[in-house]
């Protein structure tokens, strides 16, 4: 049997190309996918606004103040 | 005081980019994209007859053209780049060396500071300082940046540390507390060679030159990726560089390592925060100042790449979107001169490098199969891939002959326009429409394994 070598090769560039094509637009969504769920840090958190998520931000003078306020 | 005229920016106080669109409208726009997508491929492959033959004719008029370009871009980028090597050939190193101060800027390297460090101590170069500015890390970097805080046989390490407010930022930090006329700014996962400094500075000896762009390469080369990053490092990026500097408008002058005159950050007002591109930002702000950058290949940095497909699309997406969001700032130049017209030259090609050649890439393969497909043009499609790929090649092994590079690499360049420069092309047109779309983004720092 005689093989078509032009054609075997066509087909594999043909396959890898569509092949990369898809990975390449998949990975790029599954990047997106990834990035939204990554857990934002505390400078980009305070750029929303949303910097005080648990707890009220600590302040030594704040401490300061108040230990102030209850031994007068 | 000179230092004070490098200014403070908080990306805090900035919005990157454009006013982000709602949630929603991103989410209608994304998916209009794909739709468009979807029906024009469906449309090619279904109804091929009624495309008619003015269609066709111009598909393949503007294939050709995409030919005519290829050929074009490489035979120049191979001529210039081999200009400046015969030139740089005929230059001597001056035995006189001035005073560095070498800026290294850090959040969250823990895993890389230390060897970075070390690196930096062990330079051949005899008058140097080391200012090392901690940018509100949590993982401990700033306690193992300490251990090198003191003087090291005459070089001083100096250790600051500052609340964080991104890398452009703790450059100037660092910048304004420098003292020398040249600055050496770099990422805190780079590592320099020892006579990399010595190479870079005898180009400032020209009272015309800003900056000098370091040559960067790929020190973890283990897996596909890597020696793919490794092999695009030194054929896709430091031959562009190699090409420019003949003209003196190397227009990146890459994070990893880059010297410039003092005088020359001075004038731009220093770096801003308001692009994801600040090394590019930079290096537009000096051209447009008027002063010549060029590009020394012996000033190797090493860097650590990222590692999985994932993490390139990341990086790659945040050099598009910053490269764009650099030029829209500096628009004007693109008109203007300055008196050299290879500075809005450069910036177009780096327009056409990023935006228009990566759609064209794109363009083809999928017309090319599209060809293959509807008309049975086998053989064509294996000449176009048979002719991309020997000419990839041929660039290759001169890109790695020039650098006395790992010969092996070659061997990726089978892989490298096909597979590697298409995924990367596709996040550049992506991350080109969500900029010109306005979409938000954030920093989005890569993990880093402690390579260096």
């Amino acid at each position: 049997m005689r093989f078509d070598w032009v054609n075997i090769l066509a087909t594999v560039i043909f396959v890898s190309i569509v092949v990369t094509l898809i990975l390449a637009v998949a990975s790029y969504f599954a990047y997106k996918v990834r990035e939204a769920r990554a857990p934002r840090t505390a400078s980009e958190l305070r750029q929303g606004g949303e910097g005080k998520v648990f707890f009220e931000e600590y302040r030594p003078s704040d401490t300061a103040k108040t230990a102030n306020t209850k031994q007068g | 005081m000179a230092n004070e005229d490098v200014k403070s920016t908080n990306p805090e106080t900035k919005m990157i980019g454009k006013k982000p669109l709602r949630p929603i409208t991103q989410l209608l726009i994304s998916i209009a994209i794909i739709a468009l997508v979807v029906i024009a491929t469906v449309f090619l492959f279904r109804y091929p007859q009624r495309l008619g033959p003015i269609f066709v004719t111009a598909l393949m008029v503007t294939l050709g053209t995409f030919l005519l370009v290829l050929l074009l871009r490489h035979f120049m980028l191979v001529w210039f780049s081999y200009l400046h090597a015969r030139e740089l050939a005929h230059q001597e190193i001056p035995e006189n060396y001035p005073f560095v101060s070498i800026i290294v800027p850090a959040y969250n390297e823990g895993e890389v500071i230390q060897s970075s460090l070390s690196s930096l101590l062990e330079l051949r170069y005899p008058y140097y300082e080391i200012i090392a500015v901690d940018d509100g890390s949590t993982d401990g970097t700033y306690e193992k940046m300490k251990e090198f805080e003191g003087n090291h046989y005459g070089v001083r390490v100096s250790v600051y540390r500052k609340e964080n407010s991104g890398k452009a930022d703790a450059l100037n930090y660092g910048i304004r507390r420098s003292k020398a006329q040249l600055v050496v700014c770099m990422d805190s996962d780079s590592r320099l060679t020892p006579e990399a400094l010595r190479y870079a500075v005898y180009h400032f000896e020209d009272p015309s030159v800003g900056a000098v762009a370091g040559n960067v390469k790929v020190i973890n080369r283990h897996n596909i990726w890597t020696k793919l990053q490794a092999l695009e490092y030194i054929e896709g990026l430091n031959i562009v560089r190699n090409a420019q500097a003949y003209w003196r408008t190397v227009n990146v002058v890459p994070g990893p390592m880059g010297v410039f005159r003092r005088t020359a950050i001075e004038g731009t007002g220093g770096y801003d925060s308001d692009t994801f591109a600040e090394d590019f930002d930079m290096t537009v702000k000096i051209l447009a100042d008027g002063w010549k950058i060029t590009y020394e290949p012996k000033a190797v940095a090493y860097t650590e790449a990222p590692e999985g497909l994932l993490d390139i699309i990341k990086q790659r997406y945040r050099w598009t979107r910053g490269v764009l969001q650099a030029l829209r700032k500096q628009k004007g130049l693109l008109r203007r001169s300055n008196g050299n017209i290879t500075t809005p030259l450069s910036l177009w090609y780096m327009i056409f490098e990023g935006l228009v050649w990566p759609a064209m890439n794109i363009f083809a393969n999928l017309f090319f199969v599209w060809i293959a497909l509807m008309v049975g043009m086998t053989k064509l499609l294996v000449m176009w891939w048979l002719l991309l790929t020997i000419l990839d090649l041929l660039i290759a092994v001169h890109a790695i002959l020039m650098e006395g590079e790992d010969m092996t690499l070659a061997i990726y360049s089978v892989f490298y326009r096909f597979f590697y420069v298409l995924i990367i092309d596709v996040c550049k047109v992506f991350a080109t429409l969500e900029e010109l779309f306005g979409l938000d983004m954030s920093w989005g720092k890569l993990a880093r394994k402690g390579r260096i």
